[in-house]
């Protein structure tokens, strides 16, 4: 930072200063909506372990129509998706869109908060419908017909000061990588949203191609909504962080263009040997098998932008949260490839293996990225840094190992229970029996959901005390571990 | 609702340290030129090449009205009893299929071509024991047999003898796997369905194996038992 030029010196004043007032702009709305975002994520995971609680302890909690698994499944995992989901990752968004375009965001400041109330009051309103017995019974949609249009105006609220920003920043070519996905996700979910709602809700008869419709929509929107956001937040971050440009501008425009043209092609397959066109399965199936070439080349990417700066996922929390998302992402791909084979397909349908494809892509790569994310965030916008190591830790290790169970669990429970329902005569077992042999995984899933919850209060209890601006006064950043290489700046320029 | 935007916190006024966590950070840079690995693309094009086959389960039909991409037998309903769609079926050859999965277990002795091994295990193919009565063949292999016995004019006398098989299968399971060694090896009889093992095991209680001359009353009764219509039931000794 000590340059011996004073106008390099003054140029960078300047720099520092305008990205202090363009984060200074966006403060309001992205805190809004991170801290609501933490609220409905600690209640989603509360959600989750008491829905797996019901599975394999039915009698549990009482009779109460309000607390049985047929509402508590789909109430957590609405609050996951759009309590959690889209609002965490449309602040990760904004403040990485402000910042990568240059743009302060100028005006509409209370539009934003209007959308952002509006947002959660649907949410609110939505869950509750769910759990007062009026679902949808559409997947990821179960919240009442009338949430929709006012969740997609409060969407484009916030998709339009980001589109504007994109469309007055300098862009050199191959510079913009975390912005091309963010863009995308601007564009991509409310046209998932729309076309899916439109055709489940206001079109008479569809049939089986509903079911269709409603499977397209449930990978639409973890395909081109949490995966490039998800992704643009590892491209803006890691290099960020590890200081090394990315490492390929070529294997980054793959990347983007593969999952652009085929995301929205998968999600039929979901429904293989049913009452669909083969063609639609197929189609699905197909692409969901060669997302793997987006998905690797993602990954190669971001593994060689990690390169030799390896002791820095030990330090740095963003870093470390970052690249764990980033792992994730072939990770996700690959189940999907599993799931949506013809040959592997038939066996893990209709699975557990589902709800683990789910739970890996929102939970173990989208939010484990945003995490990271927020850890960058937060301190820039408070003007504190983050109170405790120890509390991101906690954060961290729960998390990982949580969610890493319940992935792997439902994994395996999966390729068991679709393998005894296949093939009943080996075991000779009736389908309640198939049901019962499922039930330690279900156990397992309990277990982790309240690990994850565990981390999760304290995760909200923190970001709390960080936008109360109860966070540590300090100019040196939180370091999970202080590495033996020290930058020149006292405690590490990495957080 | 608008944030507290300009408001100065008491110790705030110290401008380095209020962007402290901006000038710590790194620079922007552009992002690297160099060409994607050929290997990346070879590893591509394997993936597109996989991709692709799961659309030739459609295609090569060249038939987009069809409904699955399975290419379905319509055959045995692996549900118990058939399933709903159970008159479409052919029971016979599913007790065949399930039998031969079940015989595995008899196999260790009887051997997997049903010879036997001379002087040790009696053989079942042409054996006047599994293709004479059924109620013989049921209570041998539901309680099982012990001493000095006679198998196509070949003296047997085992130690221990053959143990009962019924604590351990279903009445189904075992019917398909008497099925099974009554329709194979150039045997043919008819089958023994589920309700005909169970009305043995309801009549017949004993928890000791059989010797050769408790059996010999049985030798030639078949227990009564509706066959379902097909190969199972044609096959009967009286239409031969």
């Amino acid at each position: 930072m000590q340059t011996t030029s004073s106008s390099a010196d003054t140029d960078l004043q300047a720099d520092n200063l305008r990205r202090a007032a363009i984060d200074k702009s966006v403060k309001g709305p992205v805190l809004f909506l991170f801290l609501n975002g933490a609220f409905w994520l600690m209640a989603s995971t509360i959600l989750g372990v008491l829905a797996a609680l019901k599975l394999f302890a039915p009698s549990f909690l009482g009779d109460c129509p309000v607390l049985q698994y047929g509402r508590l499944q789909p109430t957590h995992l609405n609050a996951l998706v759009y309590g959690w989901g889209v609002q965490a990752g449309l602040g990760v968004m904004l403040w990485i869109m402000a910042r990568r375009s240059g743009q302060e965001l100028k005006s509409g400041k209370s539009v934003l908060y209007v959308a952002g109330v509006f947002w959660n009051i649907a949410v609110t309103l939505g869950l509750l419908s769910i759990l007062f017995g009026g679902s949808t019974s559409i997947e990821w949609l179960e919240m009442p017909k009338w949430v929709w249009p006012i969740m997609l105006a409060a969407f484009l609220c916030f998709a339009w000061p980001m589109t504007t920003m994109f469309a007055r920043a300098f862009r050199p070519e191959g510079f913009m990588v975390s912005t091309w996905y963010i863009l995308g996700a601007c564009f991509w979910f409310p046209w998932i949203f729309v076309t899916a709602n439109v055709a489940l809700h206001c079109l008479p008869g569809l049939g089986a191609l509903g079911a269709g419709i409603n499977a397209w929509y449930v990978h639409g929107v973890i395909l081109l909504f949490f995966a490039p956001v998800a992704i643009g937040s590892a491209y803006y971050f890691i290099p960020k962080i590890t200081g090394q440009p990315i490492a390929s501008s070529q294997l980054a425009q793959m990347g983007f263009w593969a999952l652009a043209c085929l995301g929205g092609w998968t999600g039929m397959q979901h429904y293989m040997g049913g009452p669909l066109q083969a063609w639609m399965p197929a189609i699905g199936s197909l692409t969901a098998v060669l997302l793997l070439v987006p998905v690797g080349v993602v990954g190669l990417n971001h593994h060689l932008t990690t390169l030799g700066k390896h002791s820095l996922v030990a330090s740095s929390p963003t870093l470390r949260f970052t690249f764990l998302g980033a792992l994730f992402y072939p990770i996700s791909g690959v189940i999907l490839a599993l799931i949506s084979n013809f040959t592997t397909g038939p066996t893990l349908q209709f699975t557990n293996a589902w709800y683990g494809f789910q739970i890996v892509s929102v939970y173990g790569f989208f939010s484990m990225s945003i995490f990271g994310a927020i850890y960058y965030i937060v301190p820039r916008l408070t003007g504190c840094e983050w109170l405790s190591v120890r509390l991101i830790r906690n954060h961290f290790w729960f998390s990982t190992y949580g969610i890493t169970t319940v992935v792997i669990t439902s994994l395996v429970a999966g390729i068991q229970q679709g393998g005894d329902l296949n093939h009943p005569e080996m075991w000779d077992q009736d389908f309640y029996q198939l049901v019962m042999n499922t039930q330690p995984y279900i156990i397992a899933r309990a277990v982790a959901w309240g690990l994850i919850t565990w981390s999760n209060i304290w995760f909200l209890v923190h970001l709390m005390l960080m936008v109360a601006g109860l966070g540590r006064r300090s100019s040196a950043p939180t370091l999970l571990h202080h590495g033996h290489d020290e930058s020149p700046l006292p405690h590490g320029a990495h957080a | 609702m608008s944030a507290p935007s300009n408001s100065f916190q008491p110790d705030s006024t110290d401008l380095d340290r209020l962007h402290s966590a901006v000038t710590r950070e790194k620079e922007d840079l552009q992002a690297g030129r160099e060409p994607a690995s050929m290997l990346v693309m070879f590893l591509g094009m394997v993936v597109a090449v996989i991709a692709g086959g799961q659309f030739s389960a459609v295609s090569s039909k060249q038939d987009f009205g069809i409904s699955t991409a399975f290419n379905y037998e319509v055959g045995v309903d692996p549900r118990h009893g058939g399933g709903a769609g159970a008159a479409a079926l052919d029971p016979f050859q599913t007790a065949l299929k399930k039998g031969a999965g079940g015989y595995a277990v008899c196999g260790g002795c009887h051997q997997g071509n049903g010879l036997g091994l001379p002087g040790q295990f009696p053989p079942l193919a042409g054996s006047e024991w599994v293709l004479g009565g059924t109620e013989r063949l049921i209570r041998v292999v539901q309680h099982g047999l012990v001493g000095a016995i006679t198998v196509k004019g070949q003296g047997y006398n085992t130690p221990g003898g053959m143990q009962g098989f019924g604590a351990a299968m279903s009445a189904g399971d075992l019917a398909n796997v008497l099925t099974f060694i009554r329709n194979s090896w150039g045997n043919e009889a008819p089958m023994i369905t589920k309700e005909m093992v169970e009305k043995v095991r309801s009549t017949e209680k004993r928890a000791t194996q059989w010797t050769m001359g408790e059996l010999e009353s049985f030798a030639k009764a078949n227990v009564e038992g509706v066959i379902p219509a097909g190969p199972g039931a044609t096959a009967a000794p009286a239409a031969k």
